[in-house]
């Protein structure tokens, strides 16, 4: 009655019942709510009830009814439709955001952990400024100045998601990087001559995935909350494209009127965001990391 | 005799994502009142396992299944959380295993051991805290040092500390799991003369969980031998080294170095503890030489048979039968007309800390690490370091292999001056000189496949890779061509080490450093790698650079050997004269602490506590350690070198006088005073 521990051969196996009944709660409701976003994106983006754009779909500020689950606003769209098809607007823009930040600072933070010395000073001393200028403040100076061409256009929403991430994920990295520079097998390839490109991407990179990538998801739940902040101030995507944070702020003077035009978006904020956090949560419970709570 | 604690049928098994994995089977034992009871295995066989639960201590995810452990007619494994408290520390004491990690590193050690006495309510009648806490100092060897901090302290001190709280309520029971693991030969020693002292003084008993057989010889009086899980032979400490019963005792003996200068016919262990390789029978089945198609499938309960001893072994007559035990002399390296020199080390001086700016102008020097080596290497050559941990062992490979620049003396390969830094260095320098570390865990890149850890040093360099030249390498190592597709996490401690020597032997290197290889190695598979080193040796004719503290090691595989104490070569000698005559005080010291596989009361000649640290750089490092010390001059003044037959020696007293062995007691008082007064003046 030998008992065996036969980890190696399930090891890659891609999520399978048994896995799954081993895996924090958290990640399992985190991991549905996203799916269901996710769905509901992709549904959004091909078939809506009615046009995003279309006015007059029926009497303005009607409240809810079958037809228009969600209301109509001052102009007769159906907020619907729009709350269905600005899901992957969302989405995406948090993603692509999330992503840049995260190439940069990734990259920037694992060489400046590995090489150490004047280049990591300069670098550290720069993420710092950045670091302590309030977020929002920074994504706004950043639109400004990017002038009124490229205002609305959603390669600067991921610039600017990507430039205010970089710097907090760039301490990460250089804290994981730090730790793993000191480790044996980094010191075998430099033995072995090999460059600095070389040791940060094929040694060190994938012994700081777990803290990465454990970061990457925290980006990610905050970055619906800085895409939304953006768009409720004006300065997000142009309208009439239907982002959330757009929405809400157009329908918040409606909130006497028809409370349910702004509760959609608000809701589905929400739920991205919380779907997000604990989806991260249950990762980083999964890898052995603790997140840094904070934006 | 009367029984202490009783374990009885004891089954643990540990939970895990997959389940149950038993850990503990079937374990049965007893120690009685005063007696030294040894627990030895490999690493992975239960025996920690158990040692904590003779405290009544688990880990969270371990379960009793079935079993009693009585102290003193009470059943340990029933008691509340409350009973066992005032039970541990007080009647049952334990001495952990690192007491760098077990001491807490912000308080006072005097504090600390106040309170486990005013814990358990412990102070003698008629005795202040501070006395008795300077009695238990004094008890273990150590002055008062109760208002240091644990850093302050060396490992040994730290021990002696540790050994001083557990013995602070007069307990009946001393756990002890690898109290000497992580130290030095000599302090190991140290140790364990101490504990023995203690027991004849206090008459405690002992539970001595260890790996190291050699050590346990010296001071259990029973010794139970686990293998995975299951004690498989119990007997007395001398009929088991001397007479093994089960085949897995007589391997582990096998394989373990001395330092009797010859080499054992028999064979070591072969294979390694698998939990996921169990036979229905005999677990050891396996990797038993003994084996008959009967042992797989019939378990093997321990059995008491002559002399009060037990084996689980359905084989253990022919086991037990007495071999002819040949020693066969060592056949030397045919001495051949002396090859060309590989590496030679001149001056070698070096620090760790760059000197800033301040101290230039204010003409500041660091102390540095290693001074003057002079170091020669030959083609093919096997030159051991050896030395205390401190010693400037992996300083002087760290400089050779070009990743602490040195701050003077110069390094030079095949007559071409190496360059101080790998940055500097070419890729053909580079390739020549490779590095094996001490811990293969660290070494191995955790994320890679062993496929990638070892194609890419062949990319790198830019050699030609046919077809199965990974096979080879690995075959020579001693694995085969199913390795490449693993992680090194699903590799044991010595295949990552044949990988780390693999990885190091395909790019043709002409010298390897091998930086203490062997240390985080379990005996039996420290014999193997002992042996594939031998072999490559012979075959790829590479030098090397053995870095080790294990005089038995380095005796099986050195020509030569260097002796480093506190960064200053001490002596250079070839291996068989620094064993049959070392001169040097130090590497008589050294030898001496090498256990043998016999009780043999060793005596240390050092303090527990040098009264003085010698200056770095000026006189003799060993002052105020020396047993032979020569008055003041070897404080004061650098002792000179003297040429001996295979290298020299560096001492004030001439090699002819040292060879003379003799240490009159006026060397011995001298070498308590006088160094002292003049340093501390």
């Amino acid at each position: 009655m030998s008992m065996i521990t036969a980890r190696s051969s399930n090891r890659f196996a891609w999520f399978g019942t048994e896995r799954w009944s081993v895996t924090p709660g958290p990640f399992k409701v985190g991991a549905v709510i996203l799916l269901v976003h996710v769905l509901f994106a992709i549904g959004g983006a091909f078939w809506t009830p009615h046009g995003f754009a279309e006015m007059g779909t029926g009497l303005p500020l009607s409240g809810a009814s079958w037809q228009h689950p969600m209301g109509l606003d001052q102009i007769g769209r159906d907020v619907f439709s729009r709350f269905m098809y600005g899901a992957h607007i969302v989405l995406m823009l948090s993603f692509a955001g999330t992503i840049l930040g995260m190439v940069a600072g990734t990259t920037l933070g694992l060489l400046s952990g590995y090489i150490g010395g004047w280049f990591d000073e300069i670098t550290q001393r720069i993420v710092e400024a950045m670091i302590s200028i309030p977020f929002l403040a920074l994504a706004l100076v950043t639109i400004i100045a990017a002038g009124p061409a490229l205002a609305g256009e959603p390669v600067l929403i991921v610039f600017v998601v990507g430039l205010v991430y970089a710097p907090r994920i760039t301490r990460i990295a250089r804290a994981a990087a730090m730790e793993i520079a000191t480790r044996e097998y980094v010191a075998v390839a430099e033995l072995r001559g090999e460059g600095i490109w070389s040791i940060v991407f094929r040694e060190i990179l994938p012994n700081a995935a777990n803290v990465l990538l454990v970061e990457f998801s925290l980006r990610l739940s905050y970055a619906p909350i800085l895409i939304g902040a953006l768009g409720f101030l004006g300065f997000g995507i142009r309208p009439p494209t239907p982002e959330w944070g757009l929405m809400i702020s157009e329908n918040r003077n409606l909130l006497i009127a028809s409370p349910v035009t702004v509760f959609g978006p608000g809701l589905g904020l929400a739920s991205l965001v919380i779907g997000f956090n604990l989806f991260t949560d249950g990762l980083s419970r999964m890898l052995g990391q603790r997140p840094v709570p904070g934006a | 005799m009367q029984k202490l604690i009783e374990v009885r049928n004891l089954n643990i098994a540990y939970g895990g994502a997959a389940g149950w994995t038993n850990v503990v089977q079937g374990v049965s034992f007893e120690i009685a009142r005063g007696e030294a009871f040894g627990l030895v295995g490999e690493s992975g066989c239960g025996k920690s396992t158990v040692a904590y639960r003779m405290l009544g201590y688990g880990t969270i995810n371990s379960f009793v299944q079935t079993g009693e452990v009585l102290f003193d007619g009470t059943d340990l494994l029933k008691l509340d959380a409350t009973s066992l408290t005032r039970l541990r520390g007080n009647r049952i004491a334990l001495v952990p295993q690192n007491p760098t990690t077990s001491l807490s590193p912000g308080m006072r050690v005097g504090s600390q051991v106040r309170e486990m006495i005013a814990t358990h309510k412990a102070l003698p009648d008629g005795m202040t805290m501070g006395q008795r806490i300077v009695e238990l100092f004094a008890l273990v060897g150590l002055p008062d040092v109760s208002h240091r901090y644990p850093h302050e302290l060396s490992g040994g001190q730290q021990q002696r500390v540790t050994i001083a709280m557990a013995v602070a309520c007069n307990p009946d029971l001393l756990v002890l799991d690898e109290p000497t693991t992580g130290l030095d030969a000599t302090t190991q020693r140290q140790i364990i003369q101490l504990l023995s002292d203690l027991r004849t003084r206090i008459g405690m008993a002992m539970l001595y969980v260890t790996h190291d057989l050699a050590l346990l010889a010296q001071i259990a009086d029973r010794v139970g031998v686990m293998y995975a899980g299951q004690l498989v032979e119990v007997a007395s400490g001398d009929t088991l080294l001397s007479a093994p019963a089960h085949p897995y005792s007589r391997g582990l003996i096998a394989s373990i170095p001395t330092m009797d200068g010859a080499k054992r016919q028999a064979r070591g262990l072969r294979g390694v503890l698998r939990r996921d390789q169990m036979s229905t029978g005999c677990k050891f089945e396996p990797r038993c030489d003994f084996a008959t198609t009967a042992c797989r499938t019939t378990p093997q309960v321990l059995e008491p048979i002559a002399g009060a001893r037990s084996v689980a072994c359905i084989r253990w007559q022919e086991v037990a039968a007495p071999q002819p035990l040949t020693l066969v002399a060592r056949t030397d390296g045919e001495v051949s007309a002396k090859p060309e020199r590989l590496l030679s080390v001149a001056d070698l001086t070096l620090s760790y800390r760059k000197p800033s700016l301040v101290d230039k102008l204010l003409g500041r020097t660091n102390p540095s690490v290693v001074r003057d080596i002079d170091l020669e290497l030959c083609a093919g050559e096997v030159v051991a370091l050896v030395g205390e941990s401190g010693s400037g062992k992996s300083t002087i490979a760290r400089a050779i292999s070009g990743r602490l620049p040195p701050r003077a003396g110069l390094i030079s390969l095949e007559g071409g001056l190496l360059p101080p830094t790998v940055k500097d260095r070419s890729v053909e320098q580079l390739r020549q000189i490779q590095y094996i570390f001490q811990n293969p865990d660290a070494s191995l890149n955790p994320r890679r496949r062993i496929r990638s850890i070892l194609t890419r040093p062949l990319n790198h360099f830019g050699l030609e890779a046919g077809e199965n030249t990974l096979e080879a390498v690995l075959e020579n190592v001693g694995l085969h061509a199913g390795y490449l597709d693993r992680f090194p996490e699903q590799l044991s401690g010595g295949e990552r080490q044949r990988i780390a020597i693999a990885r190091a032997l395909l790019v043709n290197p002409k010298l390897l450093i091998c930086d203490e290889i062997l240390s985080a190695l379990d005996v039996s598979v420290q014999a193997r790698i002992v042996e594939l080193l031998r072999s490559l040796k012979e075959k790829h004719a590479v030098a090397m650079l053995f870095i080790s503290h294990d005089l038995a090691v380095v005796q099986q595989l050195a020509d030569r050997v260097a002796v480093l104490y506190r960064g200053e070569l001490m002596q250079m000698s070839d291996t068989a004269s620094l064993l049959s005559a070392p001169l040097h005080p130090y590497t008589e010291i050294l030898l001496e602490a090498a256990p043998g596989l016999k009780k043999d009361g060793y005596v240390s000649r050092l303090p527990a506590m040098p009264a003085s640290k010698a200056a770095p750089g000026v006189g003799c490092p060993l002052a105020g350690r020396c047993p032979r010390q020569v008055g003041s001059l070897c404080a004061d003044v650098r002792p000179p070198l003297h040429a001996t037959g295979g290298g020299f020696i560096r001492c004030h007293i001439p090699a002819d006088e040292l060879a003379s062995r003799t240490v009159s007691p006026e060397h011995k008082r001298s070498a308590g005073t006088d160094g002292i007064r003049v340093l501390n003046s």
